[in-house]
C-alpha cells in the first residue's frame, strides 16, 4: 500500500520532534511504501536524515524557489481575473459563508494549476491592482494602518508563495498523510481532488496557533498580517474539513481543531511513543541529589524559571545539583549566554551546569535523581516520555499535552513559576519513597500508553480502514482519552520554516 | 513580555473566593479589564479573537483559569470578550533596516575599482603592439567578460539562497572552470590568428584578473581587490608619470604580472575561508567530492532507492547553467559594444580611435555612479511603495524617479568624461582632438544604456536588455563603414529603446517586490 506523506520544514530536512516521529512511523511500518512530499524554503536545505528503505520517492516543493520554469506556460493560460478577485474577496470577508467560497476558489485554483501557472497570476500587476482596490473599498479614507502599495505587493507575494504547494503534481497513493495542517495540506488536497485519495492530518502542535504567534510581533503591517492570517485560518479550517481523520498529538489540541470546525467524530488523539528497548529502566541514582533537564536551549523552554527554581532548592538543599543537557540551535546561542549569566547572578553557576549534547540521551536521564521540564510551550514532549520510560519521576510545567503524559506519575506545576517548581522538586528529592514509587509508576504508564509500537499500531489500523474506503468506526474514533483537557499553551515549535522566513 | 500574568497562572484559585461569575456567564469586568491592559498591544493589533487566544495560551493561561478567574467559558470566549472591549489600533511594525544603507560608499568604491585597471593599459602599450595582439586581447576581453557575468550571477543567486559558505564553494569551482575556459579560448585564438605569445599571456592575465575580481566582489571583499590592484596600478602610474623611461618598462610589466596572480590567489584564500575549507588539502578533498555531484550547483539530496539520481542531478546543474546564460550573453554583448569601436579602429585617426580610448576610463569610473544611481532608484521606489495608496499614482511617480536616476547618471558620466579629457590634455598624455566629441557622445549614450541595462537586470528583466544590446551591436557592425555616425546612431537607439522599456517595466509595482 502506498502512503504519501507531506511535511513542512521538517522531515527529512529538519531536526526535532516531528521529524523523529516521521522517521519512527516510516521505519515502524516496513509493509507500507512511503512517498515523501517535503515543503522546504529554497531547496538549499541539507538533508539531515538518511531515508528508510521503504521510502520510494522524495519530492520537494520549494516555497521560495524561482517559478521561471513554468512562466512561458503561464502566458498561454492566464489566471482569470475573476478567480483572483474571488480569492481576495473570501479572505477579506469574515462572514461564516466565506469559508465555503474559499474552499471552492481553492479548488478552482487547483484545477487551473493543472494546465496553467497560478503563481504568475498571483504575482501579476493585475492581482496587486485587485487587492489595492478591494482594500480601498474597505478602508475609506486615511486612518489607522491604511494599506499602501507595499502592503499590496507583499500580501500578494505571500499568497503566491503560500500556494506553491497546490501546483505540485498530485501524488498518486492510497492515502495522503499530512504531518501538519496549513501548507502541508495543499499537496494532500491536490491528491484528493485528482484521485479521491483520503486525507489524514496529524498535528503535533496547532499549526494556526503557531502562525498567530509568529506574526503577532511583525514584521508585517496590519493589513498584510490580517490577509495572511485570514488565509491561514481558512486553509487550516479547510484542512480539518477535508480530512477523513485528524490525529492530534494530544487531547489539548482538539480544542483548537474543534473551534475551527473539525468534526469531533473524526478526531483521534495519537500520542507520541518511544522504543522501550532504547530506554530500559535505570538502576540506581546519582549519589548527589540531582535535577536533570534535557532539550534544546531555547527561550520556549524557559530555563530561566528552572534556574530560579533551582536557586530556591539550593537554599533548602545545598548539596543539590542541576545538570542541563542540550545545545542551542545553530547560530542562536544568545539565550544560552543569558542563562549562564543568570546562573552566575543567582550564585548557582557551580552547581547548575550546561553539559552540551550527549551521545546517548539515556545518560542524561541517568544523571538525575529526577527530571524537570520547564517549557512554556510543548506538544507532547519526547524528553518527558523518555524519562518516564527510564523510570524517572518528573516535575513538569502544565503546558500542551504534559498533563496527559505525566498523569499522576509526576508533579505538574504552572508555567513561569519558580516557587511551585522548586517546591515540587524539593518534595521529590527529599522523599525517597515517593520518588521511587512515582518513577516506577511513570515507567508502567509509559510502557502502557506511550510506546512507538502503540503509535504504529494505531496508524496501521487507520491506514487499513481508510484505504478500504471506510472511515474509522466511531468506537475507535472516540477513544477513552486518559485525561480530560486541562492546561494551555502553544504546541510544538516545529514549524520553523514559514514562507516569509525564506530568502530575505 | 507579559510577566505580570505569572501571578495569574501561579494560583488560579486565589480569587475564587471572590465574586463568582453571574448566572448569565458574564465575565468579571474588572479582572478582564486588567487582563486587557496587560495584553493591550496584542489586543489592539489583533486581526481576530483567535490571535488573542494564542497570546493568552502562550502566556500559560488555561481554560481552567479563564473559568475560575474571569468567569469565561474558556480561553476562546475570554479572547472574544477582550477583542470586543479593546478597539483596534494596530501598532506599526518597527521600520526594517535599510539594506542599502552603506551601499552608496561601496558603489563609489566599485567605480574606482572598475576604473583603476584602465591605467594599466597605456603602461602595457609596449606589449600590445601589432594587430594580432589586439585580436588576442579582444578574445580575452569577450570571453572573460561573458564568463565573469555568468559566474557573478550564479554566485549571487547562491549567496541569496544558501548563504556565503555555499556561494564560496560554488565560486571556487566556478573560478577554476572559467579561468580554464579563458585559457582554452585564447589557445584557440592563438592557433587560428597566430597571435604573439606575449599578447596571449597578457590576455590570459586580463581574464584571470577579471574572474578573480568577480569572486572577490561577490564575496564582498572590496578591500582585498584594492590590494590586488595596488602593485599594478601604482607601478603603471609611476611608469607613466616618469614619462615611460625605457629602462623601467620591464619593471612596470612585472608589477602588472602581479595583478592576476594576486587576484586568483586572494580570491582562493578568501573563498576557502568563507567556505570553511581549512587549506589546500581540504580544498582538494572538497572539490573531489563536489566533482561527483556535478559542479556542486545542486541542492544537496541523497539518492533514493530506484531513482536515477545522477541524471536528475545533471538536469539540475544544466538548468542552473541555463539560467546563467542571459548573464553570459549580456557580458559578451556589452564587451562587444565597448571594444568594437576600439578594435576596428575607426578611420580618420591613424587606425586608433582616440575618442574611444579616452572615453573608456571615465566610462569604467561611471559604472560606480551607475551602481550609486541604482541604489538611489531602489531606495526611492521602496519609499514610494510605502507612501502611495493606488497603483496609477505609484506608476506615475516611479517613472519620474526613473528619469531622475538616468539624468543623474548621465550628468555624472559627462562630468567624468570632461574631467578625464581635460586632465589628459593638460598633462599632454594624449593629444586631444575636439573631433573626438562624437565618439565621446556615443560612449556617453552607451554608458546610459548600460546603466539602464544594469537597472533592468537588477529588477529581474534579463532577456530584453540582452536582446536590445545584441541588436545594437549588430547594427554597429553592419554600419561600420559609416564610422562614428553608425556608432552614435546605434548607441542612441539603444538608449532610447531601453529607456522606453524601463518606463513600461519599472513602473509596475510588482517589479519592486523584495
Amino acid at each position: 500500500m502506498k502512503i504519501a506523506m507531506m511535511t513542512e520544514g521538517t522531515y527529512p530536512y529538519g531536526f526535532g520532534g516531528v521529524s523523529v516521529w516521521c522517521d519512527q512511523i516510516i521505519r515502524g511500518m516496513p509493509g507500507y511504501d512511503f512517498q515523501l512530499v517535503s515543503i522546504v524554503a529554497t531547496g538549499a536545505e541539507p538533508m539531515v536524515w538518511s531515508l528508510p528503505r521503504n521510502v520510494s520517492s522524495l519530492s520537494t516543493v520549494l516555497l521560495w524557489g524561482s517559478a521561471s520554469a513554468s512562466r512561458a506556460q503561464g502566458r498561454r493560460y492566464a489566471l482569470p481575473r475573476r478567480l483572483v478577485g474571488e480569492l481576495i474577496g473570501t479572505l477579506l470577508d469574515s462572514s461564516a459563508k466565506a469559508q465555503a467560497r474559499f474552499a471552492h476558489v481553492l479548488y478552482e485554483l487547483w484545477e487551473f494549476g493543472q494546465h496553467g501557472n497560478i503563481s504568475a497570476g498571483l504575482a501579476s500587476e493585475n492581482a496587486v491592482r485587485l487587492l489595492s482596490e478591494a482594500w480601498a473599498d474597505r478602508w475609506p479614507g486615511a486612518g489607522h494602518a491604511t494599506p499602501n502599495m507595499h502592503d499590496a505587493v507583499t500580501a500578494m507575494q505571500l499568497l503566491d508563495h503560500s500556494l506553491r504547494p497546490l501546483a505540485h503534481p498530485p501524488v498518486q497513493a492510497d492515502i495522503a498523510h499530512a504531518v501538519t495542517n496549513g501548507l502541508g495540506v495543499l499537496p494532500a488536497l491536490a491528491a484528493k481532488w485528482r484521485y479521491g485519495t483520503p486525507i489524514i492530518v496529524t498535528e503535533h502542535g496547532v499549526y494556526l496557533r503557531e502562525q498567530y504567534m509568529q506574526n503577532t510581533n511583525g514584521p508585517y503591517r496590519w493589513p498584510v498580517k490580517a490577509l495572511h492570517l485570514g488565509f491561514m485560518r481558512r486553509l487550516c479550517a479547510l484542512g480539518y474539513n477535508e480530512a477523513t481523520t485528524i490525529t492530534p498529538g494530544n487531547v489539548y489540541n482538539r480544542r483548537w481543531e474543534e473551534r475551527l470546525g473539525a468534526d469531533p467524530a473524526r478526531i483521534r488523539t495519537v500520542y507520541n511513543g518511544v522504543d522501550p528497548a532504547n530506554f530500559p529502566a535505570l538502576d540506581g541514582e546519582p549519589e548527589t541529589p540531582t535535577i536533570s533537564w534535557v532539550g534544546r536551549i531555547d527561550p520556549i523552554k524557559d530555563l530561566e524559571t528552572l534556574l530560579r527554581a533551582f536557586a530556591l532548592v539550593r537554599q533548602k538543599m545545598p548539596a543539590a545539583r542541576l545538570r542541563m543537557f542540550g545545545s542551542p540551535p545553530r547560530g542562536r546561542d544568545s539565550y544560552l549566554q543569558r542563562c549562564q549569566a543568570l546562573a552566575a547572578e543567582l550564585g548557582i553557576d557551580k552547581a547548575a551546569t550546561f553539559e552540551g549534547r550527549v551521545a546517548n540521551i539515556r545518560d542524561a536521564y541517568d544523571a538525575g535523581s529526577i527530571v524537570a521540564l520547564s517549557s512554556v510551550s510543548e506538544g507532547f514532549p519526547y524528553s518527558l516520555i523518555e524519562a518516564m520510560t527510564c523510570g524517572r519521576a518528573c516535575v513538569a510545567t502544565d503546558v500542551g499535552g504534559v498533563t496527559e503524559a505525566v498523569g499522576d506519575t509526576g508533579l505538574v506545576v504552572p508555567p513561569r513559576s519558580p516557587e511551585p517548581m522548586a517546591e515540587a522538586c524539593l518534595t521529590l528529592l527529599q522523599d525517597d519513597e515517593m520518588r521511587h514509587r512515582l518513577g516506577a509508576a511513570a515507567r508502567l504508564r509509559a510502557l502502557e500508553n506511550f510506546t512507538v509500537d502503540a503509535a504504529i499500531n494505531t496508524f496501521d489500523e487507520i491506514y487499513s480502514f481508510l484505504s478500504r474506503g471506510r472511515p474509522l468506526p466511531v468506537a475507535v474514533a472516540a477513544p477513552t482519552e486518559p485525561f480530560a483537557a486541562v492546561p494551555s499553551v502553544i504546541g510544538s515549535e516545529e514549524h520553523d520554516l514559514l514562507p516569509w522566513e525564506g530568502v530575505r | 513580555m507579559m510577566s505580570r500574568t505569572v501571578s495569574i497562572a501561579q494560583d488560579p484559585k486565589a480569587n475564587a473566593n471572590g465574586l463568582l461569575p453571574s448566572a448569565a456567564g458574564m465575565t468579571r469586568a474588572r479582572d478582564v479589564d486588567e487582563l486587557c491592559q496587560q495584553f493591550i498591544e496584542v489586543c489592539q493589533s489583533a486581526v481576530d479573537p483567535m490571535e488573542i487566544s494564542s497570546a493568552l495560551e502562550f502566556d500559560g493561561l488555561s481554560d481552567q483559569i479563564a473559568r475560575q478567574r474571569y468567569g469565561a467559558r474558556d480561553v476562546f470566549a475570554l479572547a472574544d470578550e477582550m477583542y470586543r472591549r479593546v478597539p483596534r489600533r494596530p501598532a506599526e511594525p518597527p521600520p526594517s533596516a535599510d539594506p542599502w544603507k552603506n551601499s552608496k560608499l561601496r558603489a563609489a568604491l566599485h567605480g574606482l575599482l572598475y576604473g583603476l585597471p584602465t591605467v594599466c593599459f597605456p603602461a602595457a602599450a609596449g606589449l600590445l603592439s601589432g594587430s594580432h595582439v589586439l585580436r588576442a586581447l579582444v578574445v580575452a576581453l569577450l570571453t572573460s567578460w561573458a564568463l565573469s557575468q555568468a559566474l557573478a550571477y550564479l554566485g549571487y543567486v547562491r549567496l541569496g539562497r544558501a548563504g556565503s559558505a555555499a556561494a564560496a564553494r560554488l565560486l571556487l569551482v566556478g573560478m577554476t572552470v572559467t579561468v580554464a575556459g579563458v585559457a582554452l579560448a585564447l589557445a584557440m585564438a592563438g592557433l587560428v590568428a597566430h597571435a604573439r605569445v606575449t599578447g596571449l599571456i597578457f590576455g590570459f592575465g586580463l581574464g584571470a584578473y577579471m574572474l578573480g575580481a568577480t569572486v572577490l566582489l561577490v564575496l564582498g571583499a572590496e578591500g582585498l581587490l584594492l590590494v590586488v590592484l595596488a602593485p599594478g596600478v601604482l607601478g603603471s602610474a609611476a611608469f607613466l608619470l616618469l614619462g615611460r623611461p625605457a629602462g623601467l618598462e620591464h619593471a612596470a610589466w612585472a608589477t602588472l604580472a602581479a595583478t592576476p596572480l594576486l587576484a586568483l590567489g586572494l580570491a582562493t584564500v578568501r573563498a576557502c575561508r568563507e567556505a570553511g575549507i581549512p587549506g589546500p588539502r581540504g580544498l582538494r578533498d572538497r572539490l573531489d567530492r563536489r566533482g561527483e555531484r556535478g559542479l556542486g550547483l545542486l541542492r544537496r539530496r541523497s539518492r533514493l532507492p530506484g531513482q536515477p539520481g545522477p541524471a536528475a542531478d545533471r538536469l539540475a546543474v544544466l538548468s542552473q547553467l541555463r539560467e546563467a546564460l542571459p548573464s553570459a550573453g549580456f557580458g559578451l554583448v556589452a564587451a562587444g559594444l565597448l571594444v568594437f569601436p576600439v578594435a576596428v579602429g575607426l578611420p580618420g585617426h591613424h587606425g586608433v580611435n582616440t575618442g574611444a580610448v579616452l572615453a573608456s576610463l571615465p566610462l569604467a569610473l561611471s559604472m560606480g555612479m551607475a551602481e550609486w544611481s541604482l541604489i538611489w532608484f531602489r531606495r526611492r521606489t521602496q519609499r514610494l511603495l510605502r507612501n502611495t495608496q493606488s497603483l496609477p499614482a505609484f506608476t506615475r511617480r516611479a517613472r519620474v524617479v526613473l528619469f531622475g536616476a538616468l539624468a543623474q547618471y548621465l550628468m555624472a558620466a559627462a562630468l567624468l568624461i570632461a574631467a578625464v579629457v581635460s586632465v589628459a590634455s593638460a598633462t599632454r598624455l594624449v593629444q586631444p582632438h575636439w573631433a573626438v566629441l562624437p565618439e565621446v557622445s556615443a560612449y556617453l549614450a552607451l554608458g546610459g544604456a548600460m546603466f539602464l541595462a544594469l537597472l533592468l537586470q537588477a529588477f529581474g528583466s534579463r532577456a530584453f536588455p540582452l536582446l536590445a544590446c545584441a541588436v545594437a551591436l549588430a547594427l554597429e557592425i553592419l554600419w561600420r563603414d559609416l564610422g562614428v555616425l553608425g556608432q552614435i546612431v546605434a548607441c542612441v537607439e539603444l538608449l532610447v529603446v531601453l529607456a522606453g522599456y524601463a518606463t513600461l517595466t519599472l513602473g509596475r509595482a510588482v517589479r519592486h517586490a523584495f
